[in-house]
């Protein structure tokens, strides 16, 4: 299967994003192999220097670990790394805009508790 | 030395007809070089001068030699598929193998071996009696093992459907390339290599109308979808080529700074088929 590229960034951010939603979703566990460059590059039909770039990105925000001669594994914790990174995002960058919806359509929290309650109890596992 | 090829002002003539002119371009060492151009624009005129099978003017030089007079140095050194696979239609596979072995000193026919196995060609079969697509899949399957610093595809995929052509890629990327090989190849179906291209060139009418590296175009060129006042304003940047669709305006902008352009609509880096078409229309006027 192809993948879609959407034309709004470079094919590599996107690659990395897609390596990122794999370790989120933990398709990619820690110590895990990422796929081979000549491989992804072969299967996707791109240059192979634009998935370097993907991996690259991904080796300096320390999620995967490049080792010599055997390919790119990822971090030890780098789940939890990138779930603390998305927390931080999400309350800094889309809490406040749902807050502000909230008030701006004056539901309290009570209302809204009630309609959250079937997913809470299974809610947190990572920590 | 990281330059393969260097063409100098390279020209070629047939009788009133100036088929290649003045052109003037490097590739370096472990690129994929995409070479793009209509019909009649000169492609196959200039594969055939860095491959010796034609003379020129100025100078054109291939992996330090001068292809035309130090050719069989060179093809030692290079491979290449023509337009369409051709091989010789009686021979046996096995044949063929034989045959590239005993002629080419840089062949591992093991590794051809290798690759045919994956395939569904069987050695005792003729050419003649393998579809379009297994024809090139035998031919990459030499080309693949023939250590070979340039190789040149011209329109490899030509004729092939869309799953052959896909697998040709994909073949291509995991068995042939690596650092330190060099790729140059034509075709007209941009959209289906231009991930796999470092860099292109643009060709019309025997002259070079963009040479870049893939990774540059996002800086130069840029796409912008607007529509109302604000096309009124982007106009003013002077754009190269404008398209109107569903009451929006899609304008495409050489050298001007992107971040000039998005406060008036949607920016985004041009597909290669697009700017080529801009291009090609721009150097009409």
């Amino acid at each position: 299967m192809d993948p879609k590229w959407n034309e709004d960034q470079p094919i590599y951010r996107q690659l990395r994003d897609r390596v990122v939603a794999m370790i989120l979703e933990g398709a990619l566990g820690d110590g895990d192999a990422l796929p081979s460059v000549r491989n992804v590059a072969a299967e996707y039909r791109l240059n192979p220097l634009t998935v370097l770039k993907g991996y690259q990105e991904l080796v300096d925000e320390g999620l995967v670990e490049k080792k010599r001669g055997r390919g790119m594994f990822v971090n030890e914790g780098a789940r939890s790394q990138l779930l603390k990174d998305e927390r931080q995002r999400f309350l800094e960058k889309e809490w406040p805009k749902v807050v502000e919806t909230i008030d701006r359509l004056g539901l309290d929290a009570g209302e809204l508790l009630t309609q959250v309650k079937p997913s809470e109890e299974q809610g947190d596992d990572n920590d | 030395m990281t330059s393969l090829v260097t063409a100098n002002g390279v020209t070629k003539r047939f009788k009133d007809v100036v088929a290649v002119d003045d052109v003037s371009f490097e590739i370096e060492k472990g690129r994929i070089l995409g070479l793009i151009g209509p019909n009649g624009a000169g492609k196959t005129t200039l594969l055939k001068a860095i491959l010796g099978l034609t003379d020129c003017e100025g100078q054109l030089s291939v992996l330090g030699l001068d292809p035309f007079k130090q050719r069989k140095q060179l093809m030692q050194q290079i491979s290449f598929i023509a337009d369409v696979a051709v091989l010789p239609r009686w021979i046996k596979v096995e044949q063929l193998l034989d045959f590239v072995e005993a002629t080419h000193p840089n062949y591992s026919r093991g590794k051809s071996e290798e690759l045919l196995k994956r395939t569904k060609i069987m050695k005792k079969s003729k050419v003649r009696e393998l579809s379009k697509g297994m024809v090139t899949q035998l031919h990459l399957s030499i080309i693949a093992a023939i250590d070979a610093k340039l190789l040149i595809l011209d329109e490899p995929t030509l004729g092939l459907d869309i799953i052959f052509r896909k697998e040709f890629y994909a073949d291509l990327l995991a068995d042939y390339f690596d650092e330190e090989r060099t790729i140059l190849v034509t075709t007209h179906q941009v959209e289906e290599i231009e991930n796999i291209l470092t860099d292109i060139m643009f060709i019309n009418d025997g002259r070079i109308l963009l040479e870049a590296a893939m990774d540059d175009l996002s800086s130069t060129y840029t796409e912008l979808a607007t529509s109302g006042a604000n096309a009124a304003t982007a106009r003013g940047f002077g754009p190269i080529a404008e398209n109107q669709l569903f009451g929006q305006t899609i304008y495409l902008f050489e050298g001007v700074d992107r971040e000039k352009l998005k406060p008036l609509g949607d920016t985004r880096t041009p597909s290669v088929a697009d700017l080529f078409v801009a291009k090609v229309k721009g150097a009409k006027k």
